[in-house]
C-alpha cells in the first residue's frame, strides 16, 4: 500500500473502513468469555451478542461446556438458557456445582432434526432466551443461514455444536472455533472471525477441570471446595 | 371466510318470505319481504337458509359480551339491536366518532357488520340506526326536533305501539313523527293510543327509559358452525380467530385473564377433538392464544373433517389493569420468556421441554431428575464427594478394555442403595482418552468385573 493511501486511511474516522489485516472493531461489545486470551482474539472483546457461533469438536469430554460456563453465569436472569437436543444428559449436580442457574435452563428434546431446527428458531426469534446452545448433527447452508439471520435479528447468541468434519463446509457463522483437548487444556482454533485467521490455536486452561497438570487459575465464581489432586497414572491394578 | 355468494335467509310469516339477503343477492334484485318464489325468479342460483331466532339471539348475546369492552352498560334490545350507554367512556375512545371507528374495526374479525348511530336516548339511537345509519345527534337544546322527520312506522320499532295504532295514525294522515307530536294529547289518549305518547316521551328523553344492563356470562362458551366441513389448518385457524377475539373481549370486560381454554373441533359421527390451550401466565391476548392453537393444530392429525368449532373457558383470573410504561415495558422479557415456553410446549409436548435438578443421592443415576422449567432448583443439595461430569450417559456403556485410557484420579467408591433393590458398588475414576478427553469411568465391583464409561467432563 502506498504511503499516500496509508495516510488517507489513517485520516478516516475509525470503523468506517475495515482493513483486512486487523480485527473488526465491532460497534457492539461482546459478552466476555471469561478467558482473557480468547477475549483478546475476538472482535468486540467477547462472544458476539447476535450471531451464530459454531463450535466444532468430535468427542465429548474435551471441555466444550467448560468453555461456556463463565458466560452461562453472566447471562441476564430473566430469560431462558436453551439447550436444544444435547447428545447426552446435562448432569444437574455438576451444573449446579458450577453455578449454572438451573431454573433458567430449558432442556429441549425435540423429536427429529426438523423439530430441533424449528425449536431453535423459535428460541431465537421469541426474544425469550439469553443464549441458545444447540447440537445439530447435520445442517445445510440454507438452514445455517436462517439460524444466523434469526440470531442476528433477535440479538441472541446461538452456540451451535457440530462435528469437526463440518469445518470443510462453508458456513455463514460469524465465528467458528474448532475445539480439541491438549495436555489438559482446551485448544481453540479460530477458523473464522471478523478479521484475519489465527495461525496458532489458543490454549485455554479451563477452571474446574479435573486432572489438570498445574493448578488452574480459578475464576472466583467457579471456586469449588474440592481441590483437584491428580492421581498418578496406572494405579488401576485390578482388585478381585 | 369465503364470500357466501347469493344467499337469503327465509322466515315463515305465514308464507315463506325473504328476511335478509347478502349484497350479491340484493344486487340481483332480491328484496327483504319478497316471497321466496319471486326471489328465486330473479335469482335462480339463490341459496336459502331458514331463519334461526335462537342463533340470532345467541349472536346478539355474544356481540353484547364483546361490546362490554367499550362500556359496562350494554343492553340487549331485542330482537336485533344493542344499546351502549357510552357517556362514561367517550373521552377514553376519542369521542363518538372515535368510538364508532373502534367498534367498526373490531367487528371485522368477528365477521359481523352493524348499523351504528348515536343519540341522547336509546330509542332515538335505535330509530336513527334503522333509518340513517352512521348519523349522530348530540345532546343540545331541542335536539329531539331532529327526530320529527323520521317515518311514523318507527314508533312500532322497539316500543309498545301496536300495528293497529300505527294504522290509525296513518289513517289520520300522520306520516312523520313530528306529525304525531303535534296531535292533541287528550285525543290520542282517548283512542287508546297513550302508548304513542309514552314512546314519544321516552324517545325525547322526557320520561326515563331504564334498561336492563347485560351481564357477561360467568363462563365463556362460543360455537361457530363452519360453512363447509374443513380438514385444513389455515381456514380452521381463521374461524378460530373469531372465537378467540370474542374470548379476549369477554376477558377485557371482566378485567380478567385466562391461563387455559379448550377448543373443541366437532366432527360428524365422532367425538370432538379437544385442544387444551394452556398458557404459562394468565393473559387475554387473542393473538397469543391463536398462535398456540396453531402449534397444537400443526402437531395434530385430524381424524375427520371439522364441522364446527366450540371455545370454552371458565375460571378467569382477575388481573389489575396495567398502565403503559413511558420507558418500555420492564415485563416484556419475562413475557417473551413465558411465551417461548408456551410455544415450545404446545408443539413439542410437555415431556420434551424440561429442566434438570440435582437430587441429594449418592448413586449418580439418581442424583438428578427432570423438572418443570422455571422451578427453583433445590439449594441445599450437599456437594458430591468427588468431581462430577457435565455430561451423563443415559446408560453406562461397557468398555472392552481400558488399556488406552489413563486413569488420572480415583477411585471414588460409590456404594449405596441396598435398601431399595438397586444397590451398587462401584469405583469411579477420571480417565483420559488418547485424544485427551476426560471420561468418568467406573469398575463394577458387585458383581465383580467390567469397566464402564458413565459420563464426560464436557
Amino acid at each position: 500500500m502506498s504511503a499516500l493511501a496509508q495516510t488517507a486511511l489513517a485520516a478516516l474516522p475509525p470503523g468506517l473502513v475495515w482493513q483486512a489485516d486487523r480485527l473488526a472493531q465491532s460497534t457492539e461489545a461482546g459478552i466476555a468469555t471469561g478467558f482473557a486470551a480468547l477475549d483478546a482474539q475476538l472482535p468486540g472483546g467477547g462472544w458476539p451478542r447476535n450471531a451464530l457461533i459454531e463450535l466444532l469438536s468430535d468427542s465429548p469430554g474435551i471441555g466444550e461446556i467448560g468453555l461456556l460456563l463463565p458466560v452461562l453465569h453472566a447471562l441476564p436472569a430473566d430469560r431462558w438458557i436453551v439447550w436444544a437436543a444435547p447428545p447426552h444428559l446435562p448432569y444437574a449436580p455438576a451444573l449446579a456445582a458450577a453455578g449454572v442457574p438451573l431454573e433458567r435452563l430449558l432442556l429441549l428434546q425435540p423429536d427429529g432434526h426438523a423439530e430441533t431446527l424449528w425449536a431453535v428458531r423459535q428460541a431465537l426469534a421469541s426474544g425469550g432466551s439469553s443464549a441458545v446452545l444447540a447440537w445439530l448433527a447435520r445442517a445445510d447452508t440454507a438452514a445455517l443461514r436462517r439460524l444466523q439471520l434469526a440470531a442476528e435479528s433477535s440479538a441472541t447468541p446461538l452456540f451451535l455444536f457440530r462435528p469437526a468434519s463440518a469445518a470443510r463446509q462453508p458456513s455463514p457463522a460469524v465465528l467458528r472455533l474448532r475445539l480439541a483437548a491438549r495436555d489438559g487444556e482446551l485448544a481453540v482454533d479460530i477458523l473464522k472471525r471478523r478479521g484475519p485467521g489465527l495461525a496458532v490455536p489458543l490454549r485455554l486452561s479451563l477452571p474446574q477441570r479435573p486432572g489438570l497438570r498445574r493448578a488452574p487459575a480459578l475464576n472466583d465464581a467457579l471456586v469449588r471446595p474440592d481441590p483437584v489432586r491428580p492421581a498418578a497414572a496406572g494405579i488401576h491394578a485390578r482388585r478381585g | 371466510m369465503d364470500e357466501p355468494g347469493e344467499l337469503a335467509v327465509v322466515e315463515h310469516i305465514p308464507g315463506a318470505r325473504v328476511a335478509a339477503a347478502t349484497p350479491a343477492a340484493l344486487a340481483r334484485g332480491v328484496e327483504p319481504g319478497q316471497n321466496v318464489a319471486g326471489a328465486l325468479a330473479v335469482a335462480p342460483s339463490l341459496q336459502l337458509r331458514e331463519r334461526d331466532p335462537a342463533l340470532e339471539a345467541a349472536t346478539l348475546a355474544e356481540f353484547a359480551a364483546w361490546a362490554t369492552q367499550f362500556t359496562p352498560c350494554v343492553s340487549i334490545d331485542p330482537p336485533d339491536a344493542l344499546v351502549l350507554e357510552t357517556s362514561g367512556s367517550l373521552r377514553l375512545f376519542g369521542g363518538v366518532t372515535g368510538l364508532v371507528r373502534r367498534i367498526r374495526s373490531g367487528l371485522v374479525p368477528l365477521g359481523l357488520d352493524a348499523a351504528i348511530a348515536a343519540a341522547p336516548t336509546p330509542l332515538a339511537a335505535r330509530w336513527l340506526a334503522r333509518t340513517h345509519p352512521g348519523r349522530q345527534i348530540r345532546a343540545a337544546a331541542e335536539w329531539w326536533r331532529k327526530l320529527d322527520d323520521l317515518p311514523v312506522e318507527l314508533l312500532g320499532d322497539g316500543a309498545a305501539v301496536s300495528r293497529a295504532t300505527l294504522d290509525l295514525l296513518h289513517g289520520i294522515g300522520a306520516r312523520r313523527i313530528g306529525d304525531v307530536a303535534r296531535l292533541p294529547r287528550d285525543g290520542l289518549a282517548r283512542r287508546q293510543a297513550s302508548g304513542v305518547l309514552d314512546t314519544l316521551a321516552r324517545a325525547r328523553g322526557e320520561r326515563p327509559d331504564p334498561r336492563l344492563w347485560f351481564l357477561p356470562p360467568e363462563r365463556f362458551e362460543a360455537r361457530l358452525v363452519l360453512p363447509a366441513s374443513m380438514l385444513h389448518t389455515e381456514p380452521l385457524l381463521f374461524a378460530a380467530g373469531r372465537l378467540f377475539s370474542g374470548l379476549s373481549a369477554w376477558l377485557a370486560a371482566r378485567h380478567a385473564a385466562l391461563d387455559r381454554c379448550c377448543l373443541h373441533l366437532e366432527h360428524e359421527d365422532r367425538p370432538d377433538t379437544v385442544l387444551e390451550i394452556v398458557t404459562g401466565a394468565p393473559g387475554r391476548d387473542d393473538g397469543r392464544m391463536l398462535m398456540l392453537a396453531r402449534e397444537h393444530l400443526a402437531a395434530l392429525q385430524l381424524p375427520a373433517p371439522v364441522e364446527a368449532l366450540r371455545l370454552l373457558a371458565d375460571n378467569p383470573v382477575v388481573t389489575p389493569g396495567r398502565t403503559q410504561d413511558l420507558f418500555g415495558d420492564p415485563d416484556s422479557a419475562r413475557d417473551a420468556a413465558a411465551l417461548l415456553l408456551d410455544r415450545l410446549r404446545a408443539r413439542l409436548g410437555r415431556e420434551a421441554v424440561r429442566t434438570v435438578h440435582p437430587v441429594s443421592e449418592h448413586r449418580p443415576e439418581r442424583a438428578w431428575r427432570l423438572a418443570d422449567p422455571g422451578r427453583p432448583a433445590p439449594r441445599n443439595t450437599p456437594p458430591a464427594a468427588g468431581p462430577r461430569p457435565l455430561w451423563l450417559m443415559s446408560e453406562p456403556r461397557a468398555l472392552e478394555s481400558i488399556r488406552s485410557l489413563t486413569l488420572l484420579r480415583g477411585p471414588e467408591r460409590i456404594e449405596s442403595g441396598w435398601w431399595d433393590g438397586a444397590d451398587m458398588r462401584r469405583d469411579y475414576y477420571i480417565a483420559r482418552t488418547p485424544d485427551a478427553a476426560l471420561w468418568w469411568v467406573f469398575e463394577q465391583l458387585d458383581p465383580p468385573g467390567g469397566w464402564y464409561v458413565h459420563g464426560f467432563f464436557g
